[in-house]
């Protein structure tokens, strides 16, 4: 473990857990406007499905515009970015989402229609430290790289 | 203390004020009340009432036997100031539950002090028991939570410290009444396993103390346990876990990174029906590659992978020293592969015979899906490969693969650009794709998201002609989905049961690709409904066949359109002019 600390891999895998679980939560709430552009600052940079998005300003037009979703979150991991300090963090996130009125359903859908069925989607984030710390004086990360892709 | 019962006076205080000149009753005075029985003619009047009441709220969907509807009745029941008759017992209990958990709240504290209930005055006053006692009726438990959600100002910190509370059931509403609660205290208690903290920490799509910050839980079996087999770690990676916005974990501050996002406001998806999108506001775009030489990348890509399939220790010069390598296996099978039929397609035979096994465990730590991941950090800390040494060595140990980059572009999409500023400029580069795995000779997608830097001046990734060094690289093996997610082009949305339920149609085994159809047999075959018309257009194609005679020869051939053509070669020496075009 040349380099890295198992606290470290502790505080890099609790601090994906804790975003993983916000992220997601966010996204799909009513307040998803309001509460998904927080995690990004105006330098970060997006591409959803290919298509590039600046900053925060520009994921609240894309959640603006956005049906209403349902994530699963099947699978994470991370890494603490090499050469970073306090480091980065390289997150991955895979697992199914399903939009629309669908997403609104508390079952899933009876359908066999193959368009009616949840994606598959892999999203890939870089967390970085921002100098401002929160008032437990942690340190506070947000998105600087953001991408994301229906896969299946 | 105040009287709390605040926001529904209303009937109350409309009987009191005309029985009674007005006076402000506290609860101490009104929770007495019960035992001065109340006289006929005011009984009988308190029924009426309760009953119009009770059956008011019977609607409320969050209401729980014994404390909705119970406190209309307490209101009411206030008044009674003479005679003998005896009250029902139900509204007694109810009442002195509510004077009980008034009297233990701190309300500048907004602290909630439910500790040894078993001493508590005023219930051995009434003689109930605890709902934390074994042997007692569990029942008044989701009653005295959903009277600490009453309480105003709302509560943040609640101690159940010192109840011998064995059973986590007992506060599995919790999270339901009090779903901001900030701290709580279960201290000495006789918890004794994880099981029983996961019903305030729910499970998946359960109610859960999601903006909890600080836990005591000092003092319970399960952790003692714990500390003893000097599992110290573990013990904290588990509450952290099921906790993950917990900053405080027996009086000791956690070590962690923060959010911009304001807890409270993110609430759970809701079954509004608010206005919104109904269609995604973006198509599905080609790959995005920008600010970088798109012949660097390929450059890597067809090296990389090709080394990655029969030479992986030669790749080690393309990993930095401090290089960091994982790999995670997404076992769930994608809704949409599922339906489409892949796994049992003609055209995939070897889908069967892919196995899990040998990505889930093997020597090199297994899959690091962290997700799925239970047994403590030893796992998390095994799974992650430093340097290009152990990433190397955790490569071999992965099945043997074959990425056909060289073959259709399509069946890959590469989203790349330059992160980071100037001096510590970095690349960041996601391929989805697919490639076939040994022994089995079976299709599996991946993603394989990487952050690059340029490879430094006479490094060995540069003097082994890699114009980049790996630092991350986090792939993820998946059931195989078509490359057909991707394919750029509008893109639907669900449409829910509703709409769904006029479009049910029979399942096809494998998507049967739209053929062009040749002028000749144009007329004949509009008869013919998809999906059988593509078939026989596709096996008229193939054999020369007439219509007439391919729906024949699909009909004898259970509309295999691979089993057609083979009968066809069998018998085609033995058919007349008549059977083609």
């Amino acid at each position: 473990m040349a380099g890295l600390e198992r606290s470290d891999i502790d505080i890099a895998t609790r601090g994906a857990e804790q975003f993983v679980e916000f992220y997601y939560r966010a996204y799909d709430s009513d307040d998803r406007v309001e509460s998904l552009p927080k995690f990004y600052r105006p330098s970060s940079s997006i591409v959803w499905n290919g298509n590039p998005i600046q900053g925060n300003e520009g994921v609240k037009q894309l959640i603006e515009g956005m049906p209403r979703s349902k994530h699963e979150v099947q699978l994470h991991d991370c890494h603490p970015v090499p050469n970073s300090m306090p480091p980065s963090l390289h997150v991955v996130v895979a697992g199914t989402v399903t939009h629309g009125k669908a997403a609104q359903q508390t079952h899933p859908t009876s359908s066999k229609a193959v368009d009616e069925q949840p994606r598959v989607f892999h999203q890939t984030f870089i967390l970085s430290p921002d100098a401002e710390k929160d008032e437990g004086g942690h340190v506070k990360y947000y998105i600087t790289t953001d991408n994301m892709r229906f896969v299946g | 203390m105040r009287d709390v019962a605040g926001p529904s006076k209303a009937p109350g205080s409309r009987i009191k004020a005309a029985n009674k000149p007005t006076k402000k009753v506290g609860h101490r005075t009104r929770a007495m009340d019960p035992f001065k029985a109340a006289g006929a003619a005011d009984l009988n009047s308190r029924m009426k009432l309760a009953s119009r009441l009770s059956s008011a709220t019977t609607t409320n969907p969050i209401s729980i036997r014994g404390a909705s509807t119970r406190p209309a009745l307490l209101r009411t029941s206030k008044i009674g100031t003479s005679g003998t008759v005896r009250v029902s017992n139900r509204v007694n209990t109810l009442d002195a539950w509510r004077e009980f958990v008034q009297g233990r709240y701190n309300a500048e504290a907004g602290f909630l002090n439910l500790e040894r209930m078993i001493d508590d005055e005023v219930l051995k006053k009434y003689k109930m028991l605890p709902p934390t006692l074994p042997g007692s009726s569990r029942k008044e438990m989701p009653v005295i939570f959903k009277l600490a959600s009453q309480l105003k100002p709302p509560v943040k910190t609640i101690s159940l410290a010192n109840n011998n509370i064995r059973s986590g059931h007992l506060l599995q509403t919790l999270p339901h009444y009090l779903p901001n609660l900030r701290n709580l205290s279960l201290q000495g208690n006789a918890i004794n396993a994880w099981r029983d903290v996961e019903y305030i920490a729910g499970k998946k799509d359960q109610e859960r103390l999601s903006n909890l910050r600080e836990i005591i839980f000092l003092d319970n079996p399960l952790r003692e346990a714990e500390l003893k087999a000097g599992r110290s770690e573990n013990y904290k990676r588990e509450m952290t876990r099921r906790f993950p916005s917990l900053e405080v974990l027996d009086q000791e501050s956690i070590a962690k990174i923060a959010f911009d996002v304001p807890v409270a406001s993110s609430s759970k998806t809701s079954t509004s029906n608010a206005p919104s999108a109904s269609s995604f506001p973006l198509q599905m775009a080609l790959p995005f590659v920008t600010g970088v030489e798109g012949t660097l990348i390929s450059n890597f890509l067809t090296r990389f992978f090709p080394l990655f399939d029969t030479q992986r220790a030669s790749l080690k010069s393309a990993y930095a020293p401090n290089t960091i390598f994982s790999y995670s296996a997404l076992t769930n099978i994608p809704p949409r592969a599922r339906v489409i039929g892949f796994h049992r397609s003609k055209d995939m035979p070897n889908q069967t015979k892919l196995e899990w096994g040998p990505w889930l465990k093997n020597s090199a730590g297994g899959s690091r899906n962290l997700s799925r991941m239970g047994g403590g950090l030893d796992r998390v800390v095994r799974s992650l490969h430093t340097g290009p040494d152990d990433t190397i060595k955790a490569m071999l140990a992965l099945p043997q693969t074959f990425h056909n980059v060289s073959g259709a572009a399509e069946k890959f999409c590469v989203d790349a650009w330059p992160i980071g500023q100037d001096s510590a400029m970095q690349l960041f580069l996601c391929v989805h794709g697919e490639f076939a795995e040994a022994p089995s000779q079976g299709i599996r997608s991946f993603d394989r998201s990487f952050i690059l830097a340029p490879a430094p001046e006479g490094s060995s990734a540069k003097s082994d002609g890699w114009d980049v060094v790996i630092l991350s690289d986090q792939l993820t093996v998946r059931a195989y989905s078509s490359h057909q997610s991707w394919a750029p082009g509008p893109m639907k949305v669900q449409e829910g049961d509703e709409a769904a339920k006029d479009m049910r149609q029979p399942v096809h085994l494998a998507e049967v690709p739209s053929v062009p159809i040749p002028e000749a047999i144009r007329e004949e075959v509009q008869s013919i409904p998809e999906p059988q018309r593509s078939l026989v257009v596709t096996v008229c194609g193939r054999t020369g066949l007439n219509v007439k005679f391919a729906v024949d020869c699909l009909t004898q051939n259970e509309w295999d359109v691979e089993k057609a053509v083979a009968n066809f070669e069998q018998v085609k020496a033995n058919l007349g002019r008549d059977a083609f075009l």
